[in-house]
């Protein structure tokens, strides 16, 4: 493990700071605001490197993690909400309007960093779900362990005070100007934090000598109620406390410690108070959080809260809610107000989010003889629907074009994207969230569906760019004292996703993520790894918006093509079996390095060599306008090794460059897969090309590499 | 108070993007937040904003918020008697 946090710059420091319980908190000095608050802020050593300070303190924490850890992660699973969110603003109030100011802007830039760094070349995941993101980064770890996709895989998330978050909350009035004193009767809101925290994961028969602790069990859900405000009885918390407990196979009664979320806000603690006498009755363990010592630092501090719940285990204490002097009666409880020493064997820990996306785990010492049942591993899905969104049109339009040889680029009208949508309830929303809905109702018409969706799986590159453009825009001029709360709230990545949890009742898991260019693939890759925990119907969608000053400053692929395109896509799906449809595939997901290529393992993924060229008519390629070198010699080798001879479709050259164009490829390519046909504009033969019952493969190259299969 | 209330049902319809909602049908005494008009926490904060930004006008009690967003005439009387002289 490895940790960064206002407590210190290592594990150890983080430990001892926890046994003296004082508050880390101090008075705002990262950057200049008209009142400066308490924050949990990092003390940080100076550094040369040219990175922001996010990307900065992962590297930190994962050092510390992969210390002395011998071979190389196989896969990095990371959760946050800011990436390089405080060098964008700087930059941005520079006036600097060049996109090579911006490299390192997207959420995804600080995984692929860490996977250069730490020489890992298989799947490089990336998840935003507020302030859940880093419990629900390691619940996909774990997921994938279970699953055998890999033996040791770096999970956690790393998140930098920026102003968007500092000012964002405030203006939400959910900050306490005294600092944050969860569960405290007089408590009046969060401290808005920082940190970075890593935890290695291996799956071994037998625990390894230097293992602190093992994870057990983990659950999801989504609260569907609201964007910011939770289950007033903490119905979605305790959904995921409990889901935790039951994937771990052990009753309330074996937890000896909870690890709250416990942000300080007066409505967030009471739910979650709620939650647990939901769930424990009148008999709740020794509980605490750790935000009134550390602050809440947002996408790290699931991780750092799993990594402070196994040091409990293994050091067998208990830390104090640090901050709470008066507990509020209203809880019907007294969290732990001093640390103690306790043997401790199990432990739950929770992180709840905006949008109401919940994420537990359950961990326990390792002497346990805890034997993990191996999981289905990834599921293939049913395609029952399908919907997207280009500048050309919905599916039977954008189909229409492509199908005659000409592009669908460009961008529809705000309007246009707004019409199957009521002004009630789409007030708030700004161009992205209003894509997503109307994808999402479009495929759920054309699935025919009457319930459901069950879980949404929701990609994007970017994020609501109108929402942050507009925040950060009306903060500068106003010397930060003002901007929008809706368009705060809007800003996140995970926003949309939420938005549709709540109108569709959703309330399995809800799950974002920010990938850049492969958004859609992890976000399909996520819902295969989930599929079997889910009963019912659920999407799988992706979407990116074009935002006229920020879209050409951060994607640079977009120099590669002057049309401003924007869109979107989603699937209808299930896990079970209907072979009156479509199925896609889990994905391949990989990240080639400079030592070793992807393109083998991929072919390998896909059943080598002779079973892609007969079962696979043609090839729909993603290549990204700024990787187009690198997409180039990756298509070259998979071409001399498979001697594929089909058609090949660099789709961007029809959607135009926008990252989750991918999403757009996987919904024409299920229509054609249903249609048992390939245009003859897509074939290059000049006629129409029968698939024979063979399939569609989209190939995702460039930074990262995917590969999906669509199959009859 | 006439102007005033008309200013502020404008403000409303635009920082709220009412767009169904025309400021005359908004009645004077109608119930706002929780109201038909579907006025919720997040457009609170939102016209808790506005009127620190157009009335240098700042509302830090979740009490004294309830009161003056109940309906159109508190938050105008709110307004009246607690605008700087020197605003417009």
């Amino acid at each position: 493990m490895g940790a960064v946090s206002p407590a210190g710059n290592n594990l150890a420091e983080l430990s001892s700071a926890l046994r003296q319980a004082e508050s880390s908190l101090r008075t705002l000095s990262l950057f200049s605001a008209p009142v400066p608050l308490p924050v949990g802020e990092i003390s940080e050593e100076p550094k040369e490197e040219d990175l922001p300070r996010t990307h900065r303190l992962a590297t930190v924490a994962a050092e510390e993690a992969l210390h002395n850890s011998g071979a190389e992660p196989d896969a990095i699973v990371l959760g946050g909400t800011t990436g390089g969110m405080l060098t964008t603003e700087e930059r941005l109030r520079g006036k600097q309007h060049d996109p090579s100011s911006f490299p390192w802007h997207g959420l995804i830039t600080v995984a692929n960093h860490l996977a250069r760094t730490f020489n890992c070349s298989g799947p490089v995941i990336n998840v935003s779900t507020a302030c859940s993101s880093s419990t629900l980064a390691i619940k996909i770890a774990f997921d994938m362990l279970r699953a055998g996709r890999g033996r040791r895989i770096l999970a956690g998330g790393a998140d930098s005070l920026c102003r968007l978050t500092y000012h964002g909350f405030r203006l939400l009035q959910l900050v306490d100007p005294q600092g944050a004193k969860p569960f405290d009767r007089d408590r009046q809101g969060m401290s808005v934090g920082e940190g970075a925290a890593m935890l290695l994961l291996v799956a071994e028969d037998s625990p390894p000598a230097e293992a602190v602790a093992e994870i057990v069990g983990g659950g999801l859900s989504c609260d569907a109620f609201h964007a910011t405000t939770p289950h007033p009885q903490g119905r979605g918390a305790s959904g995921s406390m409990r889901a935790a407990m039951e994937d771990a196979g052990i009753s309330e009664a074996d937890i000896d410690y909870i690890n709250l979320h416990g942000t300080g806000t007066p409505d967030g603690d009471l739910s979650e108070a709620r939650a647990l006498s939901r769930l424990f009755g009148p008999h709740v363990p020794h509980a605490s959080s750790v935000k009134g010592m550390l602050g809440h630092s947002l996408g790290a501090a699931g991780a750092m809260e799993t990594i402070i719940s196994a040091l409990s285990i293994a050091d067998g204490f208990i830390p104090a809610n640090t901050g709470c002097n008066n507990p509020d009666k209203d809880m019907g409880w007294v969290p732990c107000l001093s640390p103690m020493r306790k043997d401790t064997h199990s432990v739950l820990t929770s992180s709840f989010g905006f949008g109401g996306n919940n994420a537990s785990l359950v961990l326990q010492g390792k002497e346990g003889d805890k034997k993990h049942p191996t999981t289905k591993g990834l599921s293939s899905l049913t395609v029952k629907g399908t919907a997207c969104l280009t500048g050309g049109g919905d599916l039977k339009q954008s189909l229409g074009l492509v199908g005659k040889g000409r592009a669908c680029k460009g961008l529809l009208s705000d309007q246009e994207i707004s019409t199957q949508l009521e002004p009630a309830t789409v007030r708030r929303m700004k161009r992205l969230p209003r894509m997503a809905l109307s994808l999402a109702k479009s495929a759920r018409n054309d699935a025919q569906a009457s319930s459901g969706p069950e879980a949404v799986f929701w990609g994007t590159g970017w994020g609501p760019l109108s929402e942050t453009h507009d925040f950060l825009n009306k903060l500068e001029q106003t010397g930060d004292q003002l901007s929008s709360a809706m368009d705060f709230i809007g800003a996140v990545h995970n926003a949309p996703a939420g938005n549709l949890g709540t109108y569709f009742q959703a309330e399995g898991p809800n799950i974002t993520t920010t990938a850049g260019d492969y958004s859609f693939e992890q976000a399909l890759y996520t819902a295969c790894l989930l599929s079997d925990q889910l009963k019912e119907d659920f999407l799988v969608l992706a979407a990116e918006e074009y935002q006229q000053s920020f879209s050409p400053l951060f994607d640079s692929s977009l120099q590669a093509d002057p049309t401003p395109s924007d869109g979107g896509g989603a699937l209808w799906v299930t896990a079970a079996e209907d072979r009156r449809h479509p199925k896609i595939m889990p994905p391949f997901l990989a990240f080639p390095t400079e030592s070793s290529s992807v393109i083998p393992r991929l072919i390998q993924s896909l059943g080598g060599p002779e079973r892609i060229r007969e079962e696979i008519g043609a090839i729909f390629l993603g290549i990204p306008g700024q990787f187009r070198s690198s997409a180039r010699e990756q298509l070259q080798e998979f071409l001399t090794i498979t001697e594929f001879q089909g058609p090949m479709v660099d789709y961007r050259l029809w959607t135009g460059e926008f990252a989750s164009a991918s999403v757009v490829a996987a919904v024409l390519a299920v229509q054609l897969v249903r249609e048992g046909n390939i245009p003859a504009p897509l074939t290059y033969g000049g006629e129409d090309l029968p698939l024979r019952d063979r399939g569609i493969l989209l190939l995702g190259l460039g930074e990262h590499v995917t590969a999906t299969r669509i199959t009859p | 108070m006439e102007s005033l209330l008309q200013e502020l049902k404008e403000k409303i319809v635009s920082t709220l993007n009412l767009t169904e909602v025309s400021p005359e049908d908004i009645d004077d005494n109608e119930q706002l937040v929780g109201g038909r008009l579907g006025v919720d926490s997040i457009d609170v904060l939102e016209l808790v904003i506005m009127l620190e930004r157009d009335y240098s006008i700042k509302i830090e009690d979740r009490e004294v918020g309830s009161m003056v967003f109940a309906n159109l005439k508190n938050l105008a009387d709110y307004v009246a008697a607690n605008k700087p002289e020197s605003s417009n």
